[in-house]
């Protein structure tokens, strides 16, 4: 029985540690590409901003199928 | 108990005493009057060195995670080597252990990617015993984590990101693998693509951070708190507290790794399988 309840405790411990990390990370990289391609295309803000937004709505879609709302169904 | 002691020192009491007294003693000498310099890092307990200088590699000696990285290295091929040199029906101790770890892995990864798991358990299994050992060893004084360095962490992260896009693309194929980033319906896909795809390079950077992140931050506490006080304290709070916090950081950190990494793995195989209920 405790070998049933203990991996399920840790691995719902896991999971949720990796949720704060995954959003900044996303929301960065985004902002990061956006950047880049500013820097390279002379676009000055608006590839910034896109790509930012395209960032947080990874770092949100992640972060929901983390949690497991969207994937509930899978597993 | 305790508390008793401190209220009423006599009889057997004198150790708590005794205690109190080299805490506040500890406390106050460590605020007003410890060296504000002290020297925070302590030498790795072996160098060798730098014989890599023709590739640019810096410094004298060779840099301490990179030599620490070799000597875990060295310590699994080790157990490897003699835990499978002689296979026997009844096993002996030192195969008795391996067959744990290796049953271990395997079991986590029939829990978390199914029937079909059991073809990612060399890699799964090697990334999970290196870091476990690397980050388990870095308890000991003297001893460098491989894992508390960001270069160490990244390796780890990219090896992970790569191989499981390549699991994925060896299952499905590149035009079917690319078509899973483009979300249920063909008009999303300029929508979804971007946001699937900065997704998918957020993986490695967020695994390595927390690795590091991890193991780097207990590393710089320990340190900071005990440059903080003085006597024997230093190894009490050490023995008492660090040390406990950080065996469980390791084992918490490496299982986190490696579930994700069996959580990628998971999802880049069975994508396909997910289309029909969209």
């Amino acid at each position: 029985m405790p070998n049933e309840e203990e991996p399920s405790v840790l691995r719902q411990l896991a999971r949720l540690s990796t949720i704060g990390v995954a959003l900044v990370a996303a929301t960065a990289i985004g902002l990061a590409i956006g950047y880049g391609l500013d820097r390279w295309l002379g676009t000055s803000p608006w590839l910034t901003l896109t790509f930012t937004l395209f960032g947080i709505a990874a770092g949100f879609l992640n972060l929901f199928r983390d949690v497991g709302l969207i994937g509930r169904g899978r597993k | 108990m305790t508390k008793n002691a401190s209220a009423q020192p006599s009889g057997g009491k004198g150790f708590w005493v005794f205690l109190g007294i080299l805490v506040a003693v500890n406390v106050v000498i460590g605020i007003f009057f410890a060296p504000r310099h002290v020297e925070l890092e302590h030498p790795p307990i072996f160098q060798i060195p730098n014989f890599l200088a023709f590739l640019g590699v810096p410094g004298e000696w060779m840099p301490a995670h990179l030599t620490f990285t070799w000597l875990v290295m060295g310590m699994l091929l080790l157990l490897a080597a003699l835990g499978t040199r002689a296979l026997r029906p009844v096993p002996g101790p030192l195969q008795n252990f391996v067959e744990v770890l290796i049953e271990a892995f395997s079991t986590l990864l029939d829990q978390m990617i199914g029937r079909q798991g059991r073809q990612f358990l060399p890699f799964i299994g090697t990334a999970g015993l290196f870091i476990l050992t690397s980050n388990l060893l870095a308890n000991i004084p003297g001893f460098v984590k491989p894992t508390a360095n960001w270069n160490t962490t990244v390796a780890l992260a990219l090896t992970v990101f790569i191989y499981y896009n390549y699991c994925g693309i060896r299952k499905h194929g590149l035009q079917n693998y690319l078509k899973h980033f483009c979300g249920p319906v063909w008009w999303l896909a300029p929508l979804m693509f971007p946001i699937e795809f900065i997704g998918h390079l957020a993986r490695p950077v967020s695994l390595s951070i927390r690795l590091f992140g991890n193991m780097f931050g207990e590393e710089s506490v320990v340190v900071i708190l005990l440059s903080l006080v003085w006597l024997v304290m230093p190894y009490l709070i050490w023995l008492t507290v660090m040390l406990p916090l950080g065996l469980f950081v390791s084992v918490v950190q490496t299982f986190v790794f490696i579930m994700l990494s069996m959580v990628y793995i998971a999802g880049a195989v069975e994508e396909g399988h997910g289309e029909e209920h969209q």
